[in-house]
């Protein structure tokens, strides 16, 4: 469910940078999305395709890119990769199901995930938000933003 | 392009909001928080959101501790108690802590903002300090009324200074009020003030100024109310309702 709301979110920031920008129309949507979040592709690409309708984004396609995030341990300096936390990030969704904490805020990763080789919660996590990374238009051929 | 604040600009946008603040820890924000929000949801409806991210102090005092939010088409749907919407990060980790980098902090803020379904006006529990979250709330909602929380104590006074330093004399505010609480007991109709007396005089001297200044009781029985606050009715409260708000 809470797709919906990434799909909202994606949808008015678009639609207010087209109007910022005197865009008519917007083909395309790259949207990043960190793997751990563990989003729906399909339920978000229904939810941007049932919200578009009547605005600038009336024929646009959304493209999902997922992205691998690199943990960086402040404590250690290990760097690691979700695969590497695979059984924490199993442990948390099995407790919490489907709106588990990751999915709803992928920010929220340093208090749920260790490094793997020091136990440290002090973390940093590449590529953990979700970002507009590119939108391509119609008039003026594409567009590229980046977050 | 960062798709969550302008969702989070966009759902505050339109609505009054108030951020219940202090530069200081320990001096009642949260049960002011709560009680203000109630006292304001008896009218209209209000949305309380805990940004305390780390002490979620709001669950706790309305029952909803280890209780997670329904997530639903609209977003996260807050706790009801009436008119009184509450959100909190509780309500996503449970009983788990919460330890964050300070970048994270502020993602996680413009997330539990912008992915919720708010419902009328919106009364923010902000943590102390002048962190991440003043900063947040700031890009998210230029316009929040201040309602400052000291205690009557000196130390708490002179570090609340910074608070207003900042919002007053650099951000231009010119709506803050100031809540002094557990400035007093009634003691058989005999008002004790067993921390002292703020100096306002001084205060003003100084520069200060407030839209409100109201004092709020030392109510014993509010411990009672713990984990179900909702239920209270005394003299806190009354001292909101009437000195307040009217």
């Amino acid at each position: 469910m809470h797709e919906w709301s990434v799909a909202d979110a994606v949808i008015r920031t678009v639609i207010n940078w087209a109007e910022e920008n005197h865009v008519k129309e917007v083909t395309k949507v790259k949207l990043g999305i960190p793997s751990y979040s563990f989003l729906e592709v399909d339920i978000l690409k229904e939810a941007f395709d049932m919200m578009k309708k009547d605005s600038v984004l009336d024929h646009a396609e959304l493209e999902i890119v997922i992205k691998e995030p690199t943990f960086v341990c402040k404590n250690c300096g290990y760097e690691f990769s979700s695969n590497d936390v695979k059984d924490q990030l199993d442990t948390v969704r099995s407790e919490f199901g489907e709106e588990y904490p990751l999915h709803l805020m992928p920010a929220l990763a340093p208090s749920f995930l260790k490094c793997p080789k020091c136990g440290s919660h002090d973390i940093i996590v590449k590529s953990q938000d979700i970002t507009i990374d590119g939108i391509e238009v119609k008039e003026s051929g594409t567009a590229e933003t980046v977050s | 392009m960062e798709p969550l604040r302008q969702l989070a600009k966009e759902k505050l946008s339109g609505r009054k909001i108030f951020a219940v603040m202090s530069a200081k820890g320990g001096v009642g924000k949260s049960i002011f928080s709560a009680i203000f929000s109630l006292v304001l949801s008896e009218k209209e409806d209000v949305t309380l959101i805990d940004m305390d991210i780390h002490t979620m102090a709001s669950s706790k005092l309305f029952g909803f501790e280890g209780k997670l939010h329904e997530v639903s088409k609209n977003g996260i749907e807050p706790f009801n108690i009436g008119r009184l919407n509450l959100i909190s990060l509780s309500g996503v980790v449970k009983n788990n802590y919460v330890i964050l980098p300070g970048g994270n902090q502020s993602s996680v803020m413009e997330s539990l903002i912008s992915f919720s379904n708010l419902k009328g006006n919106v009364v923010f529990d902000m943590p102390p300090g002048l962190g991440d979250e003043l900063l947040v709330l700031e890009k998210l909602a230029n316009n929040y009324s201040p309602l400052v929380v000291t205690t009557p104590s000196k130390v708490s006074i002179k570090v609340v200074k910074y608070l207003l330093d900042y919002i007053e004399k650099e951000k231009g505010k010119k709506n803050v009020s100031l809540v002094v609480n557990m400035a007093y007991f009634n003691c058989d109709d005999k008002i004790v003030k067993p921390f002292g007396s703020v100096n306002y005089d001084e205060l003003k001297y100084e520069g200060y100024s407030f839209d409100k200044i109201v004092e709020i009781p030392i109510d014993p029985k509010i411990e009672d109310y713990i984990g179900r606050i909702q239920d209270y009715s005394g003299e806190i409260k009354e001292k909101i309702k009437n000195d307040f708000l009217k």
